[in-house]
């Protein structure tokens, strides 16, 4: 990622969350646009019966966070939708991009506390850095059935191989299935 | 040796339908040798297409064999002229990127298995099955001919399996 064009603008991670309804994302995007801000890069999704948005903004400097904070305000005054914004130092606009092997971890087994935990425990304490989350909690009432999924950027020297035997024990102990598959992108 | 710059969108001969060569000349021959010195320059890269280097015709060259996913099964180097798929079966999903729409990858659904048929530079006709890495990078440059690139073939958002089960 080439972070070094994004000299001489501010920039903001701005979180919105409320309670789902046509028209957050709309919402949002006007404010910023009438702003004059850039939405760099962004995910939102539903969650539960909330919507929650995160985004990374920039725009010319100069720019405070006061300015978003009015806008921001005024349009969460009605309640509903909470906002959070964040002024981004430079150091962590121009970040340096996972370069290990990416994996996929797909876990899944009856519901019980502590499944998110333990897996990614693992993998932090062996510096494996997750990029992307995803869990759900499906099944039926009686049976809740719990789906974690996430991606990850591998150390240097470490393989998918590795991962999966790292996670072994865990299978047996939270009695869920896991496993592991190399995603790294292929350049075409 | 010619190396080619790569193009990148939104230059507008990637979202071209290119035209059939009808003449294997000697400036198809010098296209095609263009192609492959360009493959090569790419770190990594097991394919490109004529419009990838601003030439609207369709011709495309494919070396996985140095590649992890195709080094086992590959059918060596490919310099595809006017290459058309005629049987294709099965379908696997693989996170793709492309030299012309850098910093970003997708996953794309292709078929695994595909009866290929081009013309080679001296015009022999060939026809035979590519499978696994090969056919996905096979597929993947034959869709620049047609003009399309990975984002329009994107087969989900990464979290699409969650999204399928409606609220209760």
């Amino acid at each position: 990622m080439n972070a070094c064009r994004k000299a001489g603008l501010a920039h903001f991670a701005l979180t919105i969350i409320g309670k789902d309804r046509p028209g957050i994302v709309a919402d949002t995007a006007e404010v910023l646009f009438k702003l004059g801000c850039n939405v760099e890069d962004s995910s939102c999704t539903m969650l539960g019966g909330e919507f929650a948005t995160i985004l990374i903004i920039s725009h010319e400097k100069p720019f405070s966070k006061k300015q978003l904070e009015v806008e921001f305000a005024a349009k969460t005054a009605g309640g509903g939708l909470s906002a959070f914004i964040r002024t981004l130092k430079d150091d962590e606009v121009c970040y340096q991009e996972p370069t290990g092997e990416l994996c996929l971890v797909s876990v899944y087994g009856s519901d019980k506390p502590g499944i998110v935990f333990r897996i990614t425990r693992e993998l932090a304490d062996r510096g494996v850095n997750i990029t992307d989350l995803n869990t759900k909690l499906i099944g039926s009432p009686a049976e809740p059935v719990y789906v974690l999924m996430l991606e990850a950027a591998l150390p240097q020297e470490m393989s998918v191989e590795q991962v999966s035997q790292l996670l072994e024990n865990l299978k047996k102990e939270l009695s869920v299935e896991i496993s592991v598959r190399l995603i790294t992108p292929v350049s075409l | 040796m010619a190396v080619q710059r790569i193009l990148l969108y939104p230059n507008p001969i990637l979202k071209r339908m290119c035209r059939t060569v009808e003449r294997i000349d000697a400036e198809i021959l010098q296209l095609v040798e263009d192609l492959v010195d360009t493959m090569e320059a790419g770190p990594g890269s097991v394919g490109v297409a004529a419009p990838q280097i601003g030439v609207s015709l369709r011709v495309c060259v494919v070396d996985v064999s140095n590649s992890r996913h195709g080094k086992d099964n590959n059918h060596g180097r490919l310099l595809m002229i006017n290459p058309e798929i005629v049987a294709s079966s099965g379908n696997a999903v693989m996170r793709e990127g492309c030299m012309s729409v850098p910093d970003y990858t997708g996953d794309v659904e292709r078929a695994t298995e595909i009866t290929l048929r081009f013309s080679e530079p001296d015009g022999t006709l060939r026809e035979f099955v590519a499978s696994g890495f090969e056919a996905v990078a096979i597929q993947h440059e034959m869709d620049h001919l047609d003009g399309l690139l990975f984002l329009d073939r994107i087969s989900s958002l990464k979290t699409g399996l969650f999204r399928r089960k409606s609220y209760k």
